[in-house]
């Protein structure tokens, strides 16, 4: 075709081919879900904390997040994945539990990160595992792009600790409720 | 897995005199008591790759050829296809996959390999029909890169999309309330509703659509509702060249363009008027 040779024509069709659809699709959508919760629950603790000492540090946390977020939407639409129907659900539970938690004080708001982002790490090395199982080279990209967000989850669930999370009251019941609830989050948000 | 040539004709009477001793259990798929036949024999047959099972796929693309081999699924792609030329004789029926398979050389029992409703043949048309459009809205597309045509303006694009799928319907449009009231049999529902959402996704895709919250949903559900609605128009239309329908799809295509910049304008003075409270507040407070 002529000019053919200058214009690389993008077919919106070219990242679908020879992929395991159905894995794909529920790897984006949950990650998808995921940090858009996580935004969320670091605008919660903004509302609450943001003119305190902590205020940069989460705000810096918060800005990475967004990075997150914008990476999955990119994939969402080129992969054409269907994002979950609970989105409207996380908007409002993510800032619920960051404002909760940040009421506790700074030390609740550094436990809440930290038990979040250790089940976002865990979440991630799972993915992780399954896209090797399946074919590393087919996703490569999709497994750097995984494992550089899933560092960068385990650097805020480190700023977390430096900044006493543990020594929130009652902070392993705390840590537990939250991480049954990513949990759920996570079931979910494969799903539906 | 290379698998032994099954001769079409063999298998077709095997398959129907399998399909008469299957009638009973008319629950089942006619083609899964056939395929386990198949598969009983030593060298056997190639067994199904996509992930439905034993059904043959109506939401993706059939087989591959290899060589000389032709798989099961692909023969009955093959009939189904040549019944569509007797759809608005016989409408859809048995009747009409029998002659389709009569052009092919085969034998009248080729029918027997397939439900006597005709769901197949339905679902077979609806998955080929996407497909055209499918590859309708990609040539656009490619068209758009190239620069030798005009992006459209949403509500055209959606509007011909549309019109473009319902005029596939234009040669079988008397036998379509019959195609219709089947695709609604609860054992077909699944099967029409994946490719009825599938199309709709193709549609907003190559409109351009990038949402990825709440609004994904929004829009699909609203544009199922244009395309149900304009389809149940045409069948009743009787204007020339079913100029009526094609003005109610322009409606209701621009009511929803409507809606959602109301909804867009709604959302900003919603915020304004927060930004205003909250401003108002501060003052207040000092």
């Amino acid at each position: 075709p002529g000019g053919g040779a200058a214009l690389r024509l993008r077919s919106t069709r070219a990242p679908l081919e020879g992929i395991n659809k159905p894995v794909i699709d529920r790897v984006i959508r949950v990650d998808h879900a995921g940090e858009y919760g996580a935004n969320r629950i670091y605008a919660g603790q903004m509302a609450v904390l943001g003119r305190s000492s902590v205020g940069p540090v989460i705000r810096q946390m918060w800005n990475q997040e967004k990075t997150h977020l914008k990476k999955f939407n990119e994939l969402m639409v080129a992969y054409r994945v269907r994002p979950t129907v609970l989105l409207p659900f996380w908007n409002i539970a993510g800032f619920v539990l960051g404002a909760g938690t940040a009421l506790l004080g700074k030390k609740g708001a550094m436990a809440c990160t930290v038990a979040v982002e250790e089940s976002i790490s865990d979440h991630y090395n799972n993915q992780i595992r399954t896209l090797m199982e399946e074919d590393p080279e087919k996703y490569k990209e999709l497994l750097q792009i995984i494992k550089q967000f899933r560092d960068e989850e385990l650097e805020h669930h480190d700023i977390g600790i430096e900044h006493d999370a543990e020594a929130t009251p009652a902070y392993s019941v705390l840590k537990t409720a939250i991480q049954l609830g990513c949990k759920a989050a996570i079931f979910l948000s494969e799903r539906i | 897995l290379r698998c032994q040539h099954y001769p079409p004709l063999r298998a077709l009477q095997a398959s129907a005199a399998l399909s008469r001793v299957s009638d009973e259990h008319k629950k089942e798929p006619l083609t899964s008591p056939s395929q386990q036949q198949f598969d009983s024999h030593p060298d056997g047959h190639q067994p199904k790759q996509e992930p439905q099972g034993p059904r043959p796929s109506y939401t993706g693309q059939g087989g591959q050829e290899s060589e000389d081999y032709e798989s099961e699924e692909q023969l009955q792609h093959r009939i189904l296809t040549a019944a569509l030329e007797f759809v608005p004789e016989h409408g859809w029926t048995a009747e009409a996959i029998a002659e389709g398979a009569k052009t092919l050389g085969l034998s009248v029992a080729a029918a027997g390999l397939f439900h006597s409703d005709g769901s197949e043949l339905i679902l077979h048309f609806v998955s080929e029909c996407n497909t055209k459009l499918s590859e309708l809205l990609e040539q656009e597309q490619k068209l758009v890169q190239l620069g030798e045509a005009e992006k459209k303006p949403t509500d055209e694009f959606l509007r011909n999309a549309v019109e473009a799928r319902l005029r596939m319907l234009i040669p079988y449009i008397e036998k379509w309330p019959q195609a219709l009231s089947i695709l609604l049999l609860p054992r077909n529902i699944p099967s029409s509703l994946s490719l009825l959402t599938s199309m709709i996704d193709d549609i907003w895709h190559y409109a351009g659509d990038q949402s990825t919250d709440f609004n994904w949903y929004t829009r699909r559900a609203v544009l199922t509702g244009i395309y149900n609605t304009t389809e149940l128009v045409m069948l009743q239309d009787s204007s020339p060249d079913f100029e009526d329908t094609w003005r109610f799809l322009e409606n209701r295509v621009a009511d929803a363009m409507t809606m959602s910049n109301t909804a867009s304008q709604v959302q900003s003075t919603g915020e304004a008027v927060v930004q205003g409270l909250m401003g108002a507040a501060v003052t207040v407070s000092n």
